[in-house]
């Protein structure tokens, strides 16, 4: 009996796993030689809206990673907290008062990738599933999880 | 390098180039790459004015321009511009090198739009990212009829700060070389074509309380002191007009919704005329309420209300003869694909010698 409940736990819980995959997770990432540690969500959201977010002196250079539409509606809801409408203000108001650079826009995960290899500074957002074998990439901090 | 007598001020221009680009290649900056950002803020506008008793309206019947901003960025430095070509004038207003002293502090050396302009300071000269076709009469632009300088060159330190819990505080401070006054109305130091005939410095502050880090919503103080000195004037309100002391306080609130906006601006002002054997002191006020309304389908209506204290009796005024004593306007504008917009104003303006009415039609838009 103890044996047949083992195994029906066992089906279940892949059965689960399946369902929710532990890929279903935004994460914050950088270069892994990256001089960011950590990074609190206001910093997060003031970096992706264009404000310049300052580690040890330097300017990070935020990577907006448009590779799905799943993707972007995380960013919209979780790490800026508005419209895309509102958003799109928001940078031209930056641009247009202070001269701040829009975040740099991708539309494949290699292309972000090769982006953060390139650049020590630059930080971007990505599916713990695209970075889980990538030993070049550090992950800084679980943006939104399902 | 030989220079002309007339061209005295050149090797400013040339050093204040050759700064910027030192200073992008210096150690400060160096190990980070270069970026750079260019924003086109082209606008189409026609007017039609009727009704009309007043002499002078510095009305133009059509206006097509396009506002450039550029920004190179390197580390910690930024080389920040934006330059104005129109049908009628083409200037380099603003052109900025900037030093991110902190996450929240930068300071800027050049030419800057001063920050007392809550309006300027939050639209500068791109169109498309104000509401209203025209900007409130007190914040016009020196070569429109304005009456307060906007453009100085020297110093700009702009900061954001923690304060009382989750507000922030942010203020701005500026000194640099004032607009004079001459047959034409305020002419601001150009760093195009340099001339330093005649200036004096002019200061800036202002400080505002703001209850979260992105809110336009807060309210705030704002202070200057120029000197204007006089070039060329034939009449004037006093014989030998040498310069004008002017100083300005004033103060604001601001408050934004997703449907509603409203902005409320107000300055006092005490002038002092000042000739060799004479001097004549005044003192007027001037202040405005813009409310905007967003409604379904990208719509926004908006109505604005301007309106001034003992204009009729300042001399200082008396050097803006298009100064509009009152002005009342409203209209609704239309956002439509992405960065575009169309906006109909109707607008009542009451300057120191008559009135006149408008109605405008614009079209503007931005693109990366």
């Amino acid at each position: 009996m103890r044996r047949h409940l083992l195994i029906a736990v066992v089906l279940l819980l892949g059965l689960l796993a399946t369902a929710r995959p532990a890929s279903q997770t935004v994460v914050l990432v950088v270069r892994w030689d990256s001089a960011v540690t950590t990074l609190d969500s206001v910093s997060v959201r003031k970096l992706f809206l264009g404000v310049p977010v300052l580690v040890n002196g330097t300017p990070l250079h935020p990577v907006r990673n448009r590779s799905d539409t799943l993707l972007d509606e995380v960013f919209l809801q979780q790490i800026v907290a508005m419209s895309q409408s509102a958003y799109d203000r928001q940078i031209l108001i930056g641009v247009n008062r202070q001269g701040w650079l829009r975040p740099t826009e991708l539309a494949s995960t290699p292309r972000v990738l090769d982006a953060l290899y390139g650049d020590p500074n630059a930080i971007s957002f990505m599916w713990l599933r695209d970075v889980a074998h990538e030993p070049r990439i550090r992950v800084v901090r679980v943006l939104w999880s399902d | 390098m030989k220079m002309s007598p007339n061209s005295g001020i050149k090797p400013m221009r040339i050093s204040l180039l050759r700064l910027a680009v030192l200073a992008l290649c210096s150690p400060l900056a160096r190990g980070d790459p270069l970026q750079h950002e260019f924003l086109l803020m082209p606008s189409a506008q026609a007017v039609g004015t009727f009704d009309r008793q007043a002499p002078v309206t510095e009305v133009v019947d059509q206006v097509v321009q396009a506002d450039m901003l550029f920004s190179l960025q390197k580390g910690p430095l930024r080389l920040f511009g934006e330059y104005l070509l129109s049908d009628h004038e083409g200037d380099l207003e603003r052109f900025q090198l900037g030093w991110q002293m902190s996450q929240d502090t930068v300071i800027w050396f050049g030419r800057y739009h001063q920050p007392t302009s809550v309006w300027n300071h939050e639209h500068h000269h791109g169109q498309y990212l104000s509401t209203s076709i025209t900007r409130p009469a007190m914040d016009e632009w020196e070569d429109l009829g304005g009456i307060l300088p906007q453009h100085f060159t020297g110093t700009l330190i702009e900061s954001s700060n923690p304060a009382l819990g989750d507000w922030r505080l942010r203020w701005a401070l500026g000194a640099g070389i004032a607009p004079r006054i001459t047959p034409d109305g305020l002419e601001p130091f150009d760093l195009v074509h340099p001339d330093s005939r005649r200036r004096q410095i002019g200061y800036q502050a202002r400080a505002s309380l703001h209850p979260g880090e992105f809110t336009e919503t807060g309210f705030g103080v704002f202070a200057a002191s120029d000197e204007l000195p006089t070039i060329g004037l034939a009449t004037a309100p006093i014989p030998n007009l040498d310069h004008v002391d002017l100083k300005l306080l004033g103060g604001f609130g601001a408050y934004a919704s997703n449907d509603w906006k409203v902005l409320a601006t107000v300055y006092h002002a005490s002038t002092r005329l000042i000739a060799p054997l004479t001097t004549r002191s005044d003192s007027f006020a001037v202040g405005y309420v813009e409310i905007e309304r967003r409604f379904a389908g990208d719509f926004t209506a908006f109505a604005r209300w301007e309106d001034s204290a003992n204009g009729s009796d300042a001399a200082y005024l008396q050097l803006f003869p298009a100064f509009f004593r009152t002005k009342h306007l409203g209209g609704v504008r239309w956002d439509f694909l992405q960065r575009q917009a169309l906006t109909l104003q109707l607008t009542d303006s009451h300057t120191l010698k008559g009135r006149f009415t408008d109605v405008r039609v614009q079209w503007s838009a931005a693109f990366f």
